[in-house]
Formats: C-alpha cells, structure tokens, sequence
C-alpha cells in the first residue's frame, strides 16, 4: 500500500500485524492438532524483532536524506513493514519425553488466547483509524 | 493467505481424534471377546497419527501442519490368560485367552483424546472470531 494521502504507516503496520498474527494462529493451531503424533516438534513463529527493524529502518529513512514527503519512501520495498517474515523456530528446548512429541498444550492454549487479543488489538486500532479519516472526510460530522 | 487454514488444521485434528476415540471403544466393547474371524482374542488397536503438509500454506516452511490418521495398528502383546476350564474357548490346560485390552488404559486415552478434540475445538472458535473480528473493521 502507499503512504500517499490519507493512507499512512499505521495502516500498513496493522495490515501486517494482522497478516502475521494470522500465520501465527495456523501455527498454534498446528502445534495443538498435532499434540498427540509421535516425534513432532512444535513451530513457532518470531517476528516482534522484525517488525521492530523494519520500522526503525523506516523512520531512519523518513529522517534521512531523502524529502520529508512520506511519498518519496517505498514502504514495500526491502526492509520495509510489507516485506517482514515471520521466522520458524523449532522448539528444541521441550523435554522429548516418551514419544518424543514436544508440545505443551497449555502453553500453545496461553499462546492460542494472546495472539487472538492483539489480533484484535490491530482490528481495533485499524477501525478507529478508519473511523478518524472518516470523520475528516465528513468535514467533522 | 487463507483465513480458513486454522479451521482446516482444527478440522483435520478433530477427525483424527474421532477415528481414535472410535478404536478406544471399539477396544472397551471387546475388552471380553475371546473369539474373532482371524482365529484367537481380539487383539487392542492402536491409532497411529502423522503431520500431513497436504494443500497448506508452504510460505511458513512447513511450520503449519494438521495431522491424519496414518494406520490403526494391533498391539502385539500377548493376550491375558484367565483359568476358566468351563469357557468354550479354553486351552487344554484351562486357560482362556482373554484380549490384551486394559480398562484403565483405555479409559486414561479416552480422556486424553476429548480434551485434544476440546483443545482443538477451541482453536476453531478462535479462528471464527478473528474473522469476524476482521469483518468488523
């Protein structure tokens, strides 16, 4: 998406907070219906500390020497938000007891109910938003 | 991206855990049959489950899995000798051989499987709000 206009970083940010806490979720939700097949290790997935550089690296660039103007930054190009990955860690540290299965189902229901509220943190902050711009192009009715 | 996968995951693992909770009764029923069309007491299933990547999201490397039942295998313990010379099925020495199918066992599993199928259906309630929660914006 672009920065032009009306449309700015948050929203690209929430898009793909809600893009990643989604990829998340079918992880989780991998990880509990697999909680009784032998020899599965469970994914998870890291992006916190993506999402962090990708927007230091935008706020170095809008700082830097390039214009003011947030049109004259690619907000999809590389290092920026749209192109964060989500990186799969396996989990290595889980006690592979008996069957060798490592899930700890309590653990990924705790992880299930977290990335569901912030999911729905960036729906919120997403609507809000929306409902801004929607009061502006109202000329604040 | 498919907003549905998480609900293709649960769904997968709800039938996995169906077809088990199926073979842990099928295994309580006979828990007393000491006679079966291949000859000898019925022997105690086993369910065998396996990740399956099959029609999912590849871009997570493999990271997101539902799970399918790869085989319903028999236990090979030996059967349970019970002395009864009066049972029809009794050995020459008295003895019965009675299924290897252990109460306690079975009902431990059977336990273990509903709170998997409750986790999972969790899981799918989860993945409805979510997307209702993306309609609302």
């Amino acid at each position: 998406m672009s920065t032009v206009g009306l449309f700015d970083q948050t929203i690209t940010l929430m898009q793909k907070v809600m893009d990643l806490r989604l990829e998340n979720q079918q992880a989780i939700a991998s990880n509990i219906a697999n909680a009784d097949t032998p020899g599965y290790v469970p994914d998870h997935l890291e992006f916190d500390q993506q999402l962090q550089q990708a927007l230091s690296n935008e706020e170095t660039q809008s700082t830097g020497d390039t214009p003011g103007n947030p049109a004259f930054f690619p907000i999809d190009g590389a290092g920026g938000i749209e192109a964060v990955q989500p990186k799969v860690v396996k989990d290595a540290q889980q006690s592979l007891a008996g069957d060798g299965n490592g899930v700890a189902v309590d653990q990924e229901m705790v992880d299930l109910s977290k990335n569901e509220i912030l999911y729905e943190a960036a729906t919120k902050v997403l609507s809000k938003k929306f409902g801004l711009l929607k009061y502006v192009v109202q000329g604040g009715k | 991206m498919d907003i549905f996968q998480t609900m293709k995951i649960g769904a997968s693992a709800l039938q996995a855990q169906q077809v088990r909770l199926n073979t842990i009764s099928s295994n309580l029923a006979n828990i007393d049959t000491t006679h079966t069309p291949e000859g000898g007491p019925y022997q105690k299933k086993d369910v065998i489950f396996e990740p399956t990547t099959l029609s999912f999201d590849q871009s997570l490397q493999g990271a997101v899995q539902g799970v399918q039942v790869a085989g319903i295998v028999p236990d090979p313990a030996p059967p349970r000798l019970v002395y009864d010379p009066n049972h029809p099925d009794a050995g020459p020495n008295g003895y019965v051989k009675m299924p290897n199918v252990n109460v306690v066992e079975e009902v431990a599993d059977m336990i273990s499987a509903s709170r998997a199928y409750e986790a999972n259906v969790t899981t799918i309630k989860s993945a409805t709000r979510m997307a209702t929660k993306a309609l609302e914006i």
